[in-house]
């Protein structure tokens, strides 16, 4: 049975997605139960697979039987099943959060809107098992689709950035195939663990470079690295309220596992082709993309922009700590990964809290809300604690272990980077604060009532998971240093 | 410089994914008409599907269906199904894409009423 476990975690919410339209044609309220009900039935399922992988090591789930290089088989290891509980907790967390917002957020398109949702769920479930770069391929762009879909569901001008997000996203993936076709066309395989034995020989091969390159550019895209970042903002601020969270936090971070499992599980990370060392690439890019991407976060006033630059930096920060090369920094990087996918699911939580009791978009407004919204405020002062950094959240100990790996690897560019874009991150966020006390400023008379009590209970988990986080990070980052580091460290 | 130049032209198949890639982006680049950005976009994918095909070409190759059980198999005599089976599914999602632009655009000229960026550009400010 406990072999299973992979494929019950994927055909779950499959079902439920395929099921949706039929069962909900005549109870369109229905959609929302059933949901909640298969997300929630996924946790203790992913938790479950993280236990048994720990106790028993990785599982191959190998489909129909036919064994790993002719057929497809999924990899559920360490690193896959800590993403999972992961992307199963955040996304039961946005759809409790739906429950009020949705009718007013969605233009009335419920239904669509779960049957999307618990697609990109599967989809994202198939991206972090994938054993195969092709199947890989396969569900990145399942999970673009509905992502495009979902941004578009409400109609207005989320359409516009969402057929922004189509045309770049479409040619990440074209690239991302190109690059798998020049790695299949020199290694005659696709299985990630027969690559590995095959690479070592070809390192001088330029169509090997030139592979990995367009996966990185591709995936590049998909996770919105800094030059390839225009997509986002957009896409993330217009997208209805409902949908922005799960989007912010899981889509972009899945891509950046696929590209983690790329670089280290198939190459092995430290080797050099063709006299460039791709960690160092890494590296400069995910610096550029810490500082770049919060110094654009300090020039927004609408608050989900602003949040939105604060994610694209943090995608740098977390490639910072991968790129190092040493276990800690690998460590780090992933449990930054961790914490980052959960700020980004309150911050955009609380922008659809705000907005939806409040009515309020920019940071002017939210300064008139102030004090009256102490729900608001105080889960806003947690995750500013947690983005900014400080102890004891998980923000903390996250880019804690990460400085700690570029030091180990001698290399202070990362470090001044990580620290730089700290201080922006403050400054961001003392502009927020200073626009919420300030004194003078008029009073909104908002009649807001009773906030519902999911958006209590979707604020109240993610500010306690950004400590409880910070207070056993270091069983945390023990657990992924036993179980979730690639073989090469 | 001059060999290099020769051996483009010795491969031209190669040469062809370079021009449909390239011009596929030029159009999804430089238009401002967001059907021709789909067709860029579809442009795109072709190229990259026409790659994987042309590299899985094999001359005086038939279908990969074993000629006879008894004699060993030769495996210069048959196609590699790999490619062909991927080309299918990177059909299937270049479609499923495409599907989802043009729904896209049809709410954008329904919303907008017009296709033209620099419109709706000038609409949403």
């Amino acid at each position: 049975m406990s072999h299973q476990l992979p494929a019950i975690l994927f055909l779950l919410p499959l079902f439920a997605a395929i099921s949706m339209p039929v069962v909900c044609l005549k109870h369109r309220h229905w959609s929302q139960p059933i949901s909640v009900a298969t997300l929630a039935a996924m946790v203790p399922v992913s938790i479950l697979n993280l236990h048994n992988v720990i106790h028993h090591g990785e599982v191959r789930y190998v489909f129909s039987g036919w064994t790993a290089p002719l057929g497809i088989e999924w990899v559920a290891d360490g690193l896959a099943s800590v993403i999972l509980v992961l992307v199963s907790t955040v996304s039961l967390l946005g759809v409790v959060f739906t429950g009020p917002t949705s009718p007013k957020d969605l233009g009335g398109r419920i239904v669509h809107y779960y049957t999307l949702i618990l697609l990109l769920v599967s989809s994202m479930i198939g991206i972090v098992f994938a054993g195969d770069l092709f199947n890989l391929f396969v569900f990145l762009e399942v999970a673009a689709i509905s992502s495009y879909a979902l941004i578009g569901v409400a109609g207005g001008r989320a359409l516009f950035a969402a057929f922004r997000y189509l045309i770049l996203g479409t040619l990440g993936a074209s690239l991302y195939l190109l690059g798998v076709s020049y790695l299949y066309a020199v290694t005659g395989t696709l299985n990630m663990t027969d690559m590995v034995d095959k690479i070592p020989f070809l390192l001088s091969s330029k169509a090997l470079l030139g592979g990995l390159l367009f996966i990185f550019i591709g995936l590049g895209i998909k996770m919105a690295l800094v030059p390839f970042h225009s997509w986002l903002p957009e896409a993330y601020t217009y997208a209805p309220d409902s949908i922005s969270p799960i989007l912010a936090s899981l889509v972009t971070k899945v891509a950046l596992l696929a590209w983690i499992r790329i670089t280290y599980w198939v190459f092995n990370a430290s080797i050099v082709i063709n006299d460039i060392p791709i960690l160092l690439l890494v590296e400069v890019v995910g610096a550029l993309a810490a500082v770049i991407g919060a110094s654009l976060a300090l020039a927004q006033r609408d608050i989900k922009m602003m949040f939105a630059y604060g994610g694209i930096s943090h995608i740098g920060i977390i490639l910072i700590g991968i790129g190092q090369g040493n276990q800690t920094g690998f460590a780090g990087g992933v449990f930054y990964l961790l914490n980052d996918s959960v700020m980004q699911a309150g911050l955009f939580f609380l922008a659809g809290v705000a907005f939806y009791q409040y009515g309020v978009r920019t940071i002017d407004d939210l300064g008139r809300v102030g004090k009256q919204a102490p729900w608001l405020t105080g889960s806003l002062i947690v995750m500013a604690l947690g983005m900014i950094g400080l102890p004891p959240t998980g923000g903390f100990f996250g880019k804690w272990y990460i400085i700690l790996g570029a030091l180990e690897a001698d290399n202070y560019v990362s470090v001044a980077a990580v620290l730089l874009s700290t201080l922006l991150t403050l400054a961001y966020f003392v502009k927020l604060f200073e626009c919420i006390f300030r004194q003078t400023s008029t009073r909104l008379d908002v009649q807001s009532g009773e906030i519902p009590l999911s958006f209590k209970l979707t604020l109240g988990v993610t500010s306690a998971a950004i400590i409880i986080l910070g207070l056993f990070s270091a069983p945390i980052v023990q657990l992924l240093l036993n179980h979730a580091l690639p073989p090469s460290l | 410089m001059v060999d290099a130049f020769f051996a483009v032209f010795q491969r031209p198949n190669f040469l062809t994914f370079v021009i449909i890639f390239l011009w596929g982006f030029y159009i999804m680049v430089t238009r401002y008409n967001l059907v021709k950005k789909l067709i860029g976009m579809y442009l795109v994918q072709t190229s990259v599907i026409f790659f994987l095909v042309s590299i899985s070409a094999k001359k005086g190759a038939t279908v990969p269906v074993l000629l006879s059980t008894t004699e060993p198999v030769q495996a210069a005599s048959y196609a590699n199904p790999l490619p062909h089976v991927l080309t299918l599914t990177a059909i299937v999602v270049g479609v499923a894409t495409l599907g989802v632009g043009l729904a896209l655009c049809a709410a954008i000229y329904r919303k907008y009423g017009s296709l033209d960026e620099q419109e709706i550009l000038e609409k949403l400010e």
